[in-house]
């Protein structure tokens, strides 16, 4: 038989101890954010960029015209269209150890956007723009895949990224 | 123990409606579980094929299965429909609508709840007809702007709308009930009922407004385009706490009825008060945990319903203190000692007792996967990866489904008064349940961190890109064989009590109504805690303060799109 008064201070302890536990948690993944390793505060990972709407049916105005890498000023800019059941443009070639402003929009149901093996794994909602900025570290060949359900085909919706050595 | 608690000492006194057989809530107690788990049937013998699916094997082009199912995404939609939408909402609205009832002894309006029962019926047939004839393939999330046929979303928001009305229905009564009786505490089953009840209906309001602003008119044709962010926004408000909808009705077991299957005393009643308090408190403002990768949210926001979803955790880790505590005390009645040794005192020849013990033991492990995906930095590694399915189907798929499949080996006799058929092969059945989900969590989980997609014909596919995987894939597949067993096992006790002949009239088949070593009575926090509808209205402007700043510029914003019906 277990009693009343022991049970008592018991449960309370681990009251805390859940409570200091749960803060804690929190406290790792927001460092994790100001650090940057999950940039979500500094326009990084899915943080998006506020008011940056497109027309999916509409997207010959947009700099989605052309998808692609290009430079522009400084700065790598890499623009992608998602659409059933491919993503545009099918291969991508980046070099490793420059940071690459992403910007993926789809041209008609949702889709998934995730490099495999590394962190990268987004929503793409047509009408809007999923925008972040990463570098890649290694060279290789990276699948990248939708994740997101989007019709018959959506199981062979695959893209391939090369990442090649670093330039210099 | 033979002496009675003191809630069967009322029920043998009390007046012949809310405690004898003729108590007209046992026949709709019983249509509501029964309809639930032919549900279930038909959803769970869809899940072994995609078991195989994930091991590589691709049984869909089979002209059998083919004359069925068209495709792979209509059966998985069947599934996610059937099982976590249907089979769930009409178990708890038998379940958490009998137990208060007959806690608080009343019988309600039994004509409003017959009607709201036929109505949610309908409803399920309703979108039963495009999702059977292919023209709603959607899965059970219909993202827009994929559009299914308008009867799919119409029959959908019947069915839930319907379950407001039971909810409803017990909120009334409990108020009906406090109205009589000022001075008194609600009875424990009852604060556990309303406190989720009121939960629920404040969690739904997000995929009502969804159906009836959003995807009805405009799969009726009546407007040209949906936001597909504002959608997603309102399932998810809905699509998170539904989770708790799912879980607290099993809690509602373990806290209020268990102890007294173990032999025992429910821990502490004011502390259990609590946890359902919290859990009205803290459940709806988290849905932003399933939109972290998602653009234009503002990050500040998706940050605060992370640290919600956290808090979240308490009032389940105070659970598995208190629930297993109530189980020690019933083994060292029972005669069992040690630290641990009292463990083998507790009565695992009782399917009923060990399907709902092996589902606490399954939220563990489900638990602790949950607290990952709510670490907007891990979710990122996992989200939408094989990983998912993973942690649910041993959260919904068995800390919720194997506690209702237990509650139903005593709940049914004791609605039916038919004896329970063949009670080894029920035990053999939960056993082999909770180790078929085991060896499912341990594959899938481990094929979503080796990046493997969810929802995904991957047997199909016409490049091989998941070639490291093949480890992963068997133990997948091994599972979906053990979980078929399982449930025909399961199924043969269940159809074969139900078409048994009636040998009483129920009553000898108890309530394992609980008592408490720490009571109610003196509690000030039990008292406090009657405070329900003050923190039902705090629940509510927490959720507008939480939700607010997210909808509103998204509706300042919105961006309407075309539909789609014809990608599957
Ligand atoms: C025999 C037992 C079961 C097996 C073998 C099984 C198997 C599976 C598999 C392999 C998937 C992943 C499919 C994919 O992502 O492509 C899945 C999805 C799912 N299962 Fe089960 N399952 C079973 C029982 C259940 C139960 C009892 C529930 C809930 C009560 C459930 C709810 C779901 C849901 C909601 C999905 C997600 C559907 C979607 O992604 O749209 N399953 N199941
Ligand atoms: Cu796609």
């Amino acid at each position: 038989m277990l009693d009343h008064d022991k049970l008592q201070n018991a449960e309370n302890i681990w009251l805390g101890v859940a409570v200091v536990m749960c803060v804690l948690l929190f406290t790792g993944v927001v460092a994790s954010f100001l650090s940057g390793t999950f940039p979500l505060v500094s326009g990084g990972h899915a943080s998006g960029i506020a008011s940056t709407r497109v027309d999916p049916k509409n997207l010959a105005v947009t700099p989605f015209a052309k998808p692609g890498l290009r430079q522009e000023g400084t700065e790598n800019e890499l623009f992608m269209v998602a659409k059933v059941f491919s993503f545009d443009p099918a291969f991508v070639r980046v070099p490793a150890g420059v940071s690459i402003n992403m910007h993926i929009t789809s041209a008609d149901v949702m889709h998934g956007f995730y490099i495999q093996g590394s962190n990268i794994n987004l929503q793409i909602v047509p009408g809007q723009v999923t925008t972040l900025r990463y570098t890649f570290k290694y060279p290789g060949t990276y699948n990248v895949i939708c994740n997101e359900y989007c019709g018959i085909g959506h199981h062979n919706m695959v893209t391939r990224f090369v990442v090649t050595p670093p330039t210099k | 123990m033979t002496t009675l608690t003191p809630q069967e000492r009322q029920d043998t006194l009390s007046t012949p409606t809310a405690s004898t057989a003729g108590y007209p809530m046992k026949r709709l107690a019983q249509f509501y579980i029964v309809t639930g788990f032919i549900a279930l049937f038909v959803g769970v013998m869809i899940g072994p094929l995609q078991a195989l699916n994930y091991a590589d094997v691709n049984l869909y082009n089979l002209p059998i299965l083919r004359n069925i199912i068209k495709s792979y995404y209509q059966g998985l939609t069947l599934h996610g429909v059937l099982n976590a939408l249907v089979f769930t909402q009409f178990f708890i609205s038998g379940w958490m609508f009998y137990m208060p009832m007959r806690d608080l002894k009343v019988t309600p309006n039994m004509k409003f709840a017959w009607g709201t029962y036929i109505a949610m019926t309908l409803g399920v047939l309703i979108a039963a007809v495009p999702l059977l004839t292919n023209k709603a393939s959607v899965l059970y999330t219909f993202y827009p702007p994929l559009q299914g046929s308008p009867l799919f979303y119409i029959g959908a928001a019947l069915m839930v709308a319907c379950s407001l009305l039971v909810g409803g229905q017990v909120v009334f009564e409990w108020f009906k009930w406090k109205r009589a009786h000022p001075k008194q505490i609600t009875p424990l089953i009852t604060y556990m009922s309303v406190a989720t009840w009121m939960m629920w209906i404040l969690a739904s309001l997000g995929l009502v407004a969804e159906a009836l602003i959003l995807l009805i008119p405009w799969s009726l044709g009546l407007v040209s385009g949906i936001d597909p962010l504002i959608a997603r926004t309102l399932f998810w408000w809905t699509g998170h706490p539904i989770v708790y909808f799912w879980l607290l009705p099993a809690y509602i077991s373990w806290y209020g009825f268990m102890p007294r299957q173990a032999g025992g005393r429910l821990a502490s009643d004011p502390l259990t008060r609590l946890a359902f308090a919290m859990f009205l408190l803290v459940s709806v403002p988290v849905g932003l945990h399933h939109q972290y990768s998602d653009p234009n949210i503002s990050g500040n926001m998706k940050t605060i319903h992370m640290l919600l979803t956290f808090m979240v955790a308490v009032p389940s880790l105070l659970t598995a203190f208190s629930v297993t505590a109530s189980l020690e005390d019933g083994a060292r009645q029972r005669g069992g000692g040690g630290l641990v040794g009292w463990i083998r005192y507790l009565p695992w020849k009782n399917a009923s007792f060990t399907a709902q013990v092996l589902a606490m033991i399954s939220f563990i492990f489900g638990g602790a996967g949950g607290i990952v995906n709510a670490s907007a930095v891990l979710d990122s590694v996992v989200r939408n990866t094989a990983w998912i399915p993973g942690h649910f189907h041993i959260t919904v798929g068995t800390a919720t489904t194997l506690s209702f499949m237990g509650i139903a080996l005593w709940f049914i006799p004791h609605l039916t008064g038919k004896k329970l058929f063949a009670p080894k092969l029920a035990l053999f059945s939960v056993w082999a349940w909770f180790w078929g989900m085991m060896i499912f969590a341990v594959g899938m989980h481990w094929q979503g961190l080796l990046g493997v997609s969810r929802r995904a014909q991957i047997s199909a596919m016409a490049q091989n890109i998941y070639d490291n995987a093949h480890v992963p894939q068997v133990i997948t597949g091994i599972s979906g064989v053990v979980l078929l067993v399982a449930s025909l096992a399961f199924f043969t006790t269940l159809f074969g009590t139900l078409l048994s002949k009636t040998v009483s009239d129920g009553e000898d088949v108890k309530i394992p109504w609980s008592e408490a070593i720490s009571t109610h009575e003196d509690s000030k926090m039990a008292r406090r805690l009657e405070a329900l509808p003050a923190l039902w209205l705090a629940a509510f402007v927490l959720v507008g303060l939480t939700y607010g700043p997210v909808l509103i510029p998204m509706i300042l914003g919105r961006n309407l799109v075309p539909g789609y019906t014809n990608l599957w």
